[in-house]
């Protein structure tokens, strides 16, 4: 005999209580009719669970399943097309360098034209500008002599006028009389 | 061509002049008085000035001419300027000057000098003249003293200019 069973055995040993019911004397092991109850309720739990609650939790896993399967799958495109926009992100940028460099030597292009434009209209006024104050100091030059000879002959005159008149007696004035006549006559 | 009423003007001048038996006379003292018209700022404008009453331009007339020239000739410029016609008074007397002339088939020739002229040298300068442009004419000596000396005459269209002021302008010109 081992030792379990000579704990069981006594254990399970039906004493009698004071209204003299049976009990159980081993407290692990339960009686024999429990045993057989609890087993069948327990066969019946699990084929009702089997049975009703089976389905959905496989159901509801299934679900899950799908919804893992499919936020895999979200996950794979939304890679898929991060990669892509890597790629055109990428290429934009290379894009935007070239287009950054075709800007930059078209600006120097129109920058050398603008200058070169620049260059020429300001040499073109310049030759303008000394050309007319060329002509202006010709203009001027020749104003001023024309001013001056003016100035001489008004000089010139008045002194005319001034001896003239004062020369001018009476008897000049009938010589000059006389004169008329006989040239008038003379003429004829 | 000529103003319809200039010329009446002086055609009615002339009759008068013509009339009363002075056109001769009339005629000289008319023409001086156009000349010192044309020549005097002053009078000109005394005489034209529209604000000045007729009675007061008339009575400048009376002063200027009065014991100087004929009664006929004071009344013809005093009619001429009391109608309103005063600026054209040397038009007026230059068309009785023509037709007073024309009527003795003679040309008018104006004789610019700086000094007055005796009759003598008058008669030899208008037969001098007459020789020179073969026509009759009517001497007119103007006194202006802008001529300077010498003497410029004017028959028609012609001018003959022997003036000291001529030659002082040519002479300006060259300077």
């Amino acid at each position: 005999m081992n030792v379990l069973g000579a704990i069981i055995r006594p254990m399970a040993k039906c004493g009698v209580d004071d209204a003299g019911e049976c009990v159980t004397s081993s407290p692990l092991l339960p009686e024999a009719a429990e045993l057989i109850y609890g087993g069948l309720a327990s066969l019946i739990i699990f084929f009702a669970l089997y049975k009703f609650a089976w389905p959905q939790m496989k159901k509801a896993l299934d679900a899950r399943t799908a919804r893992i399967q499919k936020e895999l799958d979200e996950a794979d495109a939304a890679e898929s097309a991060a990669t892509t926009e890597v790629v055109q992100i990428r290429q934009a940028l290379g894009d935007i360098e070239a287009e950054r460099a075709r800007i930059l030597a078209d600006a120097d292009a129109q920058a050398a034209a603008v200058l070169a434009d620049g260059r020429a209209r300001i040499e073109a006024e310049v030759a303008d500008l000394q050309a007319k104050a060329a002509a202006d100091i010709a203009a001027a030059r020749g104003r001023s002599t024309d001013e001056l000879r003016g100035e001489i002959a008004r000089l010139s005159s008045a002194a005319v006028d001034h001896v003239v008149r004062g020369s001018l007696d009476d008897s000049t004035h009938q010589e000059l009389i006389e004169g008329f006549i006989a040239r008038v006559g003379v003429g004829s | 061509m000529s103003d319809p009423r200039i010329d009446g003007y002086a055609r009615a001048l002339f009759e008068v002049a013509a009339a009363e038996g002075t056109i001769d006379e009339v005629e000289d003292e008319l023409f001086r008085f156009a000349r010192s018209f044309e020549s005097s700022d002053a009078l000109r404008t005394a005489l034209t000035d529209e604000q000045i009453p007729v009675a007061k331009r008339q009575a400048i007339i009376e002063d200027l001419l009065g014991g100087k020239a004929t009664t006929t000739t004071t009344q013809l410029v005093s009619m001429v300027v009391g109608s309103g016609r005063g600026r054209d008074l040397p038009a007026i007397i230059d068309q009785l000057v023509a037709r007073a002339s024309s009527a003795k088939h003679l040309e008018v020739a104006e004789v610019r000098t700086a000094v007055a002229l005796t009759d003598e040298q008058q008669a030899r300068l208008a037969a001098a003249l007459t020789n020179a442009t073969g026509k009759q004419l009517n001497l007119k000596v103007v006194v202006d003293p802008s001529v300077l000396g010498g003497i410029v005459a004017t028959v028609g269209d012609t001018v003959i200019d022997g003036s000291v002021r001529t030659r002082i302008d040519q002479l300006k010109s060259r300077l």
